[in-house]
């Protein structure tokens, strides 16, 4: 299976839209090729895939006219094995990364720049922005704390307001801040976290509050993983 | 010979005089007439409600112009229509092909369709007296994949197919009404214009087509892009177009100038785009790319001001409600998302 996934790797691809449609159509043909066809069948449609360099009109059709006569009724447990196969490969896919055990403590401002820019690109970075004695920081570092002994593969920090030689743009009032950032990238910038949150508030809001912008990740392969039929109108 | 060279020599030369006359009006770019607007600032959008009940990789979703309900199309082989503030399942439709590429919800909200490599629309009639959804008619004629459909009415629609050509369809009869040729690559994509007259097409031929839907006749064409156009759309005043394209930028071209007028593109971004809508206001721009991040563009000032679900690299198709109240989000892991 994952032979299968490295030579999909090379061939040119598209994952949406209508052409995602054709490339999964062609990875489902490639992967229930009977066995004991041979060789020569398979060949062939790997090659129709692959458009030839010195072929420009070829280059502007996305299907090959054998490609068309391939398609037909197709078995439904090889669509189903393919479905879920598609779905557990794009999850590891994306769970591939390193871990962490708890939240890092960043001391200045170049660790702050470091960890956003060096992190790999995977990773999601969560930094909290405290300060001693303002209201709502301490809860949400032991919020935090919990958090990322469950999402172990986004690396949670916090850095201390004075630190970060940036006090003035980080005063009292727009402390607690949370920031998310992704392969560099800002994607999530909260100043005065605690007021989207109750007084009291604990792990799980703080988790519910990161998932609204659906900002962390999935902690496990929630989807349909049994295949009970829907039929007819369902109210 | 000669005469080959000299039919090239005027076609190139009809070519210089179009570069000559968009030029010529040009008296101004989008950057400076938008210069003085205001930044529009961070746009972060939140999950309002999640839709479970697929089984795979969600491939299109189409929202229903109540704006209210919603239909998706999956590679389970099955339409859903979606109460999106309930998050109940209307209706479970189950298709004959699982390779469903495109679905569309007609405007009176009574029919949907979809297509895909059966090269077929199919016209589902939700309303029927029994209470069943059934096929209400296949659109057989295409001789390639149906990438897009649009209804006009519960009497027309539009399809797009990868056999280059765009085709209006008479649904009672099942005929086909009107085929749009001139596109030499597989057609992607269309949309309709607000008004009804017209439709967009984006092909694999790298160029983007306004059609008049009566005169039957291709009215203009809109290069630049250096590789095929996935994703189209109207701007919601209908007088401009956006594309998506494998080049990994979006462009905005103007109908009445009948030139582009910006490029939607960052050094960052390397993968093509796949769908796109625009806000209501028209002044954001929702683009979904191939590794299923979503970007917001500002589509004035062509800068990025967020990005939709966390870049998590789910999104496989979007589509934004028509009193532009939610946006909605298609996953590989079969949920869709409503945010705003």
């Amino acid at each position: 299976m994952s032979a299968s996934t490295q030579e999909e790797e090379e061939l040119p691809a598209n994952h949406t839209g209508p052409k995602g449609v054709i490339n999964d159509w062609r990875r489902f043909k490639l992967d229930s090729v009977d066995q004991t066809v041979p060789q020569n069948k398979r060949e062939l449609l790997r090659q129709m895939s692959s458009p030839r360099e010195d072929d420009r009109e070829r280059l502007n059709r996305k299907m090959s006219a054998q490609e068309y006569e391939l398609i037909q009724e197709e078995d439904e447990r090889c669509l189903k094995r393919y479905r879920k196969q598609c779905m557990q490969e794009m999850h590891e896919r994306l769970s591939f990364g390193p871990t962490f055990e708890s939240v890092y403590e960043l001391e200045s401002g170049e660790a702050f720049l470091e960890v956003i820019e060096k992190e790999h690109r995977m990773t999601l970075v969560v930094v909290h922005i405290y300060q001693h004695g303002v209201k709502g920081c301490e809860q949400l570092n032991s919020c935090l704390d919990c958090l990322a002994l469950e999402y172990t593969n986004v690396k949670f920090c916090r850095i201390d307001a004075v630190a970060t030689g940036a006090a003035e743009r980080f005063s009292a009032e727009v402390l607690p801040a949370l920031l998310v950032y992704k392969a560099g990238e800002l994607l999530g910038n909260f100043l005065s976290v605690t007021k989207h949150l109750n007084e009291d508030f604990f792990a799980t809001d703080v988790e519910a509050f990161l998932n609204e912008y659906g900002l962390l990740p999935e902690k496990e392969f929630t989807a349909c993983a049994d295949d009970e039929e829907e039929g007819g109108d369902v109210e | 010979m000669g005469e080959m060279e000299q039919l090239r020599k005027e076609a190139d030369s009809l070519k210089d005089q179009i570069t000559a006359a968009r030029k010529a009006v040009q008296d101004s770019t989008l950057q400076e007439a938008a210069a003085s607007i205001t930044v529009v600032g961070r746009v972060q959008l939140k999950t309002r409600k999640t839709l479970r009940g697929h089984l795979a990789k969600i491939y299109a979703m189409h929202w229903s112009t109540d704006s209210k309900l919603c239909v998706s199309a999956s590679q389970d082989g099955k339409l859903i229509v979606w109460d999106s503030i309930t998050t109940n399942k209307v209706n479970a439709i189950p298709l004959k092909s699982s390779w469903v590429m495109t679905c569309a919800y007609a405007p009176s909200g009574n029919l949907v369709a979809c297509g895909g490599l059966d090269n077929m629309c199919s016209i589902y009639n939700l309303k029927g007296k029994d209470g069943n959804v059934k096929v209400m008619r296949e659109l057989a004629a295409h001789t390639g994949y149906l990438s897009c459909c649009r209804f006009l009415s519960d009497s027309e629609i539009i399809t797009s197919s990868g056999d280059c050509t765009c085709v209006l369809w008479d649904i009672e009869t099942g005929t086909q009404k009107t085929v749009f040729a001139g596109h030499q690559g597989d057609c992607m994509s269309l949309a309709v214009s607000p008004d009804f007259k017209f439709f967009i097409s984006g092909a694999c031929d790298f160029t983007a087509k306004l059609w008049d839907i009566r005169e039957a006749s291709c009215r203009q064409t809109f290069g630049g892009h250096e590789s095929d156009i996935n994703a189209i759309g109207f701007f919601p005043n209908g007088n401009a177009v956006i594309t998506g394209s494998d080049d990994a930028t979006c462009k905005l071209y103007d109908l009445r100038a009948d030139q582009e007028l910006i490029t939607y593109q960052d050094s960052g971004i390397m993968c093509g785009v796949t769908s796109l809508a625009p806000s209501v206001s028209g002044r954001l721009l929702l683009a979904g790319y191939d590794d299923f991040n979503v970007n917001i563009w500002d589509a004035l000032k062509a800068e990025r001001v967020g990005v939709l679900a966390g870049h998590d690299n789910r999104v496989s198709c979007i589509g934004v409600s028509s009193d532009g109240m939610a946006c909605c989000t298609g996953s590989w892991d079969s949920f869709l998302k409503i945010w705003n």
